[in-house]
């Protein structure tokens, strides 16, 4: 298999005051290509700090991450929002979307600023909402759909660029059970049409459909799991 | 990759619009400051403009005038005025001037019939209408033979012949004026110049129909016996050689009274260009005056925008997420600010020439906004946008992604 993602000994310290708060205490990991990996762990554990700097929103204080054999820590800024927006997909608990643009207009984002084309952009955002079954809803705003419509926006969002990575926070924590599985179907068709996906989640549903699943405990890999 | 400034500003008028209450009341202080930039500016432009036109209706830039001076203190008692002979060799001294024109003037009685006036007459010279620009309407001015003959004649203005003659023919009657009869040769041209923001009359130049005119000769021989001139007016060749004429004339006038400056003289050049000082440094302190509520609108528009962004903190976690720069996402919130306050200024503008016109057709009064002051009150309020947007938008790009999307 191809090796996507390697991180080597990573650690991350937050600094509160005098203090130093140690959240990841170092990390080896290898992520491949399709693979399907769910991050669990306990709250306060560090899983959420190991998918924002797997998602190039955070850097480690210590240690290596390669995505693609490039090595990402020690990157400038503006590079790694390139890698943000052309290799990685985010997916939120909360979905994160802009309240005041419609639907189109937020699956339009990562490409406005990846500087498509007005007319390659609404085509492009179009195809993808069509692949989450929302063509009937692009011109809406996000409060007038219900959760898994939000989440389903969120998703063409996350792969509107068609990243190598799409990272889930939490993906069906804010919704009923039936959307969750919905979603969480979503996710299987995508990995099945060769998207890496890294989950991190509390649901062991969500796990079972995961091929590696990692436990973080106090900032440390407990296991990591193939199946 | 990377947010065109096309982007940015489709974004920025997006969000302008999108939160359209707080937009329009935030432009509210940049609107009043471009307004009173326009209204102030262009009214100082309309006083320069309208008293030039005075200037030009009296004569000119190009003339010249010599006055006593009353404040100078005459320790050694010399002649406050010019005998007749004084201005010929004066006139022998500057063949340059077009004309000269001397001139004596008395407040007197006039009568005719059984109607009388009150007011000045003028001992001229033939050049008076052309230094002045002003003819007789009927009749004829005074000629240079009636210089020469002392003939008892008199030109009047028609507030004159409305006041001796009313419907009545007055050409070639003959009138009392101080004790003399003399015959009305003609009828001055009716002067005027629409005065506005007045409360008196309405032409500014109604004092010039009250005048009437006589030849010098005969006001010095036959009339007062008086040989003092008071005053004296030139007209040079052009605009040009007028300062040179001045200088010679001044020299000229101290020589005769031993150094010592008991005239003045007043060039209308001088005066248009000193008018003209005046109204730059008026425009300088209305400009200020102006820039400073422009600048309480920069403040709370920057207010605003830090406000803004505390409320956007998420959005622009969002932003982030999905691939914005730091250059994207500090031009974005620039860009807004800039939009938000050139929107402001092309309100401003609009109102104040809104209130331009109003005034304009109130007061009967031209008030000019050229497009260089429209240029500029939009160029201020862009450079406002641009000097407060500079701070939160810093702001904005600085925020830290992971706790930017973590902000309720």
């Amino acid at each position: 298999m191809e090796e996507l993602i390697k991180i080597q000994n990573i650690k991350k310290e937050y600094k509160m005051g005098k203090i130093t708060v140690p959240a990841l205490n170092g990390i080896d990991l290898e992520i491949n290509k399709s693979d399907f990996v769910a991050i669990m762990g306990p709250s306060g554990s560090g899983k959420s700090t190991l998918m924002h700097i797997l998602g190039c929103l955070d850097t480690a204080t210590f240690g290596e991450y390669f995505l693609n054999n490039e090595k990402v820590s020690g990157m400038k800024k503006s590079k790694l929002a390139a890698i943000r927006n052309k290799q990685i997909g985010f997916v939120f608990q909360t979905f994160n979307l802009l309240p005041h643009l419609s639907v189109q207009k937020n699956v339009e984002l990562p490409l406005m600023y990846a500087g498509l084309s007005k007319r390659n952009r609404i085509k492009r955002a179009r195809e993808v909402l069509a692949e989450v079954a929302l063509s009937d809803r692009v011109k809406h705003k996000p409060s007038e759909l219900s959760g898994g419509q939000r989440q389903r926006v969120a998703i063409a969002r996350a792969i509107v660029n068609s990243p190598a990575i799409l990272l889930a926070d939490e993906p069906t924590g804010n919704l009923d059970s039936s959307s969750g599985r919905d979603i969480l179907t979503i996710f299987s068709e995508l990995h099945l049409k060769g998207h890496t996906i890294i989950i991190v989640t509390h649901d062991s549903a969500v796990a079972e459909r995961a091929n590696k699943i990692v436990h973080i405990v106090d900032g440390l890999i407990k296991n990591g799991d193939f199946s | 990759m990377a947010i065109s400034l096309k982007e940015s500003l489709i974004v920025g008028f997006f969000d302008f619009w999108s939160r359209k209450i707080r937009s329009f009341v935030t432009i509210t202080g940049i609107v009043l400051g471009t307004m009173s930039i326009i209204v102030v500016l262009s009214l100082v432009n309309g006083i320069n403009k309208k008293t030039l036109e005075w200037m030009m209706e009296r004569g000119g830039l190009t003339k010249i005038t010599v006055y006593r001076d009353w404040n100078y203190n005459n320790k050694r008692k010399l002649s406050t005025y010019f005998s007749l002979k004084e201005i010929e060799l004066i006139r022998s001294l500057i063949p340059e001037a077009k004309y000269m024109n001397p001139q004596i003037r008395h407040h007197v009685k006039f009568s005719y019939e059984d109607k009388e006036y009150r007011g000045p007459i003028f001992g001229v010279y033939p050049d008076f209408s052309d230094i002045e620009e002003w003819d007789a309407g009927k009749g004829r001015f005074i000629s240079n033979f009636d210089i020469r003959q002392s003939n008892d004649i008199v030109v009047i203005g028609t507030k004159v012949k409305e006041e001796l003659f009313g419907n009545k023919k007055a050409l070639g009657q003959m009138i009392t004026v101080h004790n003399r009869r003399l015959q009305v040769i003609g009828i001055m041209e009716h002067r005027y110049l629409y005065n506005s923001g007045n409360l008196g009359s309405k032409n500014a130049l109604s004092y010039l129909n009250r005048r009437s005119f006589t030849p010098l000769s005969t006001m010095i021989h036959k009339g007062t016996g008086e040989d003092n001139i008071g005053s004296f007016a030139v007209k040079a060749q052009d605009v040009k050689s007028a300062p040179d004429l001045r200088r010679k004339l001044e020299a000229i006038i101290l020589n005769l009274r031993a150094g010592e400056p008991v005239f003045r003289i007043e060039s209308a050049q001088e005066e248009a260009e000193e008018m003209e000082e005046n109204a730059a440094k008026f425009r300088i302190i209305f400009f200020l005056v102006s820039a400073i509520s422009l600048l309480v609108g920069g403040i709370v528009i920057m207010n605003i925008m830090l406000a803004s962004i505390q409320e956007r903190t998420r959005e622009i976690g969002i932003r982030i997420a999905v691939g914005a720069r730091r250059r994207d996402i500090f031009l974005q919130f620039l860009v807004q600010t800039i939009l938000v306050t050139t929107i402001g200024g092309v309100f401003g503008i609009i109102l104040g020439l809104s209130i331009l016109d109003i005034v304009s057709k109130y007061l009967d009064f031209e008030l000019i906004a050229g497009g260089f002051m429209i240029l500029v009150a939009l160029m201020v309020s862009a450079g406002i946008g641009l000097i407060f947007g500079i701070s939160p938008a810093i702001k904005a790009s600085k925020l830290n992604p992971v706790e930017a999307l973590r902000y309720e």
